[in-house]
């Protein structure tokens, strides 16, 4: 059988079409690695293997009926563990939702079985997508497959690390702040965020909803594409769905219309604080790319550096309004407290509510509904709230006024590779700067694709392509160009 | 500049959230919060007052659906994914005393 390592979403349906190996085969395979393999990496919190292996057999019924094969038929996913799965786990990697169970498929969900995907498993993550590191999981720490004494970055490390370490061939992923593209930017790995509105949030656990959205990751730019082209859609239990039509150009890319794109490359990305080696790999990529007959410009976009601190108001206020629904009464309790108890100046349901959260949470998620909680309270609402509304405004009129003169913009994902664990856990400022250049893509509601520069001796450095709304055709063709120059 | 933030206010704000907090993470919080909301004074260094916010993901209109009848969650789901139930009924803790 093909190994592991070398399957791409291509590979597995022209195997499965010349009889190479069965969905079953591959499915069985991956459980065998990831059982050898994860216990190192950490990158799964629960595994799907029964009902795996019936997805897996439908795809092989319906081959040998000779029935049409979707477009993911019998491919191994990871799905991070804040989307829905019926009848299995949604941790969000909480306490207070450990015994959780589904009640029914996210839209995504739903979408990857109808084209034939076989899930795996779910993966690990910072508590409620909140971190960027995965070491705010309440279960485990996920650890770098290129070197286990550092992060896999965060917050949806599992899903990355799986498709690292070749424990799935794609997986899906949520990105609020940069949440794909930062850990596939440390693992090695392409994660896009698609344009706000494109991928239906409904079974999501959400975080900060006018931020979050979900993509995929992959191990090429084409599989991210594919897996892309099956999730996107407008969705009626998603009412900032979209319906937007998307051309030919998406999947299959014409490099007479690639090369006539024109790159802009940001003075503000490229800032004295920049570790070298993401410096130098960044300008080898620039180089690559120009070889195909890119053109490249310098821009500015001047409101950047406020982005951080208006990402940290308006993020926090939306957590803390969305999680208030996990107190620990709805979904699922934390065993063993007394639900009766009260004292002089608490009711017994304002203890249950103190208890439940106040053990069910972990640091950080206590942290950012608290830090949400206040910029939403009175008095502060306007000088905070409002004001980094303003200034979400500002960023997006930065990238409005770039793409009168660009088509693409290019920055670095992070500004370090990936770095130790235990590094910024004590800091929290210092970790939420390693999303500097994901945050504004989210604030501006563009899509974003994180791809790793290759060839790469070390750790793995990431690019960033981000294109104008609705055009992940632009810096996805420009993507697959990339792989097959630096592929061969 | 001092913080907007004393033990009280994180007291009160934390009683708002319904989340007890030991006293060490009262002390740790307080920390990191000074220092964080030290750095949002940046934002004051920019002239907004003729920008406007920025309310959603998108500027987009709202958008509505069809005013029609539709099938609700299946609710023998619902109930099963709830904590606790009892004869078809949801169990939660004593709401009036």
């Amino acid at each position: 059988m093909t190994p592991l390592h070398d399957l791409t979403i291509g590979k597995i349906r022209d195997g499965l079409r010349a009889k190479k190996f069965s969905a079953l085969e591959i499915a069985q395979a991956f459980f065998e690695y990831i059982k050898d393999k994860d216990p190192e990496i950490g990158a799964y919190l629960s595994l799907r293997e029964t009902e795996a292996a019936r997805e897996a057999e439908a795809t092989d019924l319906a081959l040998a009926k000779g029935e049409a094969l979707g477009p993911l038929a019998g491919v191994p996913m990871a799905v991070k563990d804040n989307m829905l799965v019926v009848g299995g786990p949604a941790t969000a990697a909480s306490r207070i939702l450990e015994h959780y169970v589904s009640a029914y498929d996210a839209t995504v969900i739903a979408k990857l079985k109808a084209a034939g995907a076989v899930i795996l498993g779910k993966t690990n993550l910072d508590e409620f997508a909140m971190g960027s590191s995965t070491e705010n999981s309440a279960f485990q720490v996920t650890k770098n497959p290129h070197d286990p004494t550092r992060v896999a970055g965060g917050s949806s490390g599992g899903s990355a690390a799986a498709v690292a370490a070749n424990m799935a061939v794609a997986a899906l992923g949520s990105d609020t702040g940069g949440s794909i593209r930062q850990p596939a930017a440390l693992c090695g790995v392409v994660g896009m965020k698609p344009t706000y509105g494109t991928v239906s949030r409904s079974g999501i656990i959400a975080m900060a909803s006018s931020l979050d959205q979900v993509g995929p990751f992959a191990k090429t730019v084409e599989d991210a594409a594919i897996v892309f082209d099956v999730i996107r859609g407008i969705d009626p239990l998603d009412a900032t769905s979209v319906d937007q039509i998307y051309g030919t150009d998406l999947l299959r890319p014409k490099l007479e219309n690639v090369k006539k794109l024109t790159v802009g490359l940001p003075e503000e990305y490229f800032i004295d604080g920049l570790d070298p080696e993401v410096a130098g790999a960044v300008e080898q990529a620039v180089k690559q790319l120009e070889s195909l007959g890119v053109k490249f410009k310098k821009i500015s976009l001047p409101h950047t550096k406020y982005a951080l601190s208006c990402y940290y108001i308006i993020m926090p206020a939306e957590v803390s309004s969305n999680l208030a629904r996990f107190d620990g009464i709805r979904y699922a309790r934390l065993p063993g407290i007394d639900d009766t108890e009260k004292s002089a100046d608490r009711s017994a349901l304002l203890h249950a509510y103190l208890k439940q959260k106040g053990l069910g949470y972990g640091p950080e998620t206590k942290r950012r509904v608290i830090l949400g909680t206040f910029v939403l309270s009175s008095g502060y609402y306007d000088a905070y709230y409002e004001k980094a509304q303003r200034v979400r405004t500002l960023i997006k009129q930065d990238f409005d006024l770039a793409f009168r003169n660009v088509d693409v913009v290019l920055t670095p994902v992070t500004p370090t590779p990936a770095f130790k664990i235990g590094e910024k856990t004590d800091d929290p400022l210092a970790m939420y700067l390693s999303d500097i250049f994901t945050i504004p893509v989210n604030l501006a509601g563009l899509p974003g694709i994180s791809i790793p520069v290759r060839p790469k001796k070390g750790l793995p450095v990431g690019f960033q392509l981000i294109g104008q709304h609705f055009r992940e055709a632009d810096i996805l063709g420009l993507g697959q160009y990339y792989d097959k120059i630096t592929s061969a | 500049m001092s913080s907007p933030i004393d033990k009280a206010a994180l007291e009160h704000l934390a009683e708002l959230a319904r989340l007890e907090l030991a006293p060490a993470e009262e002390a740790k919080l307080l920390k990191d919060l000074t220092n964080i909301l030290a750095y949002f004074e940046e934002l004051k260094t920019l002239d907004t007052s003729n920008v406007k916010p920025m309310a959603g993901g998108t500027f987009l209109r709202n958008a509505f659906r069809e005013d029609t009848e539709r099938e609700n969650t299946n609710r023998g789901a619902g109930i099963e994914a709830f904590p606790e139930e009892k004869d078809g009924y949801l169990r939660i803790p004593p709401v009036f005393e």
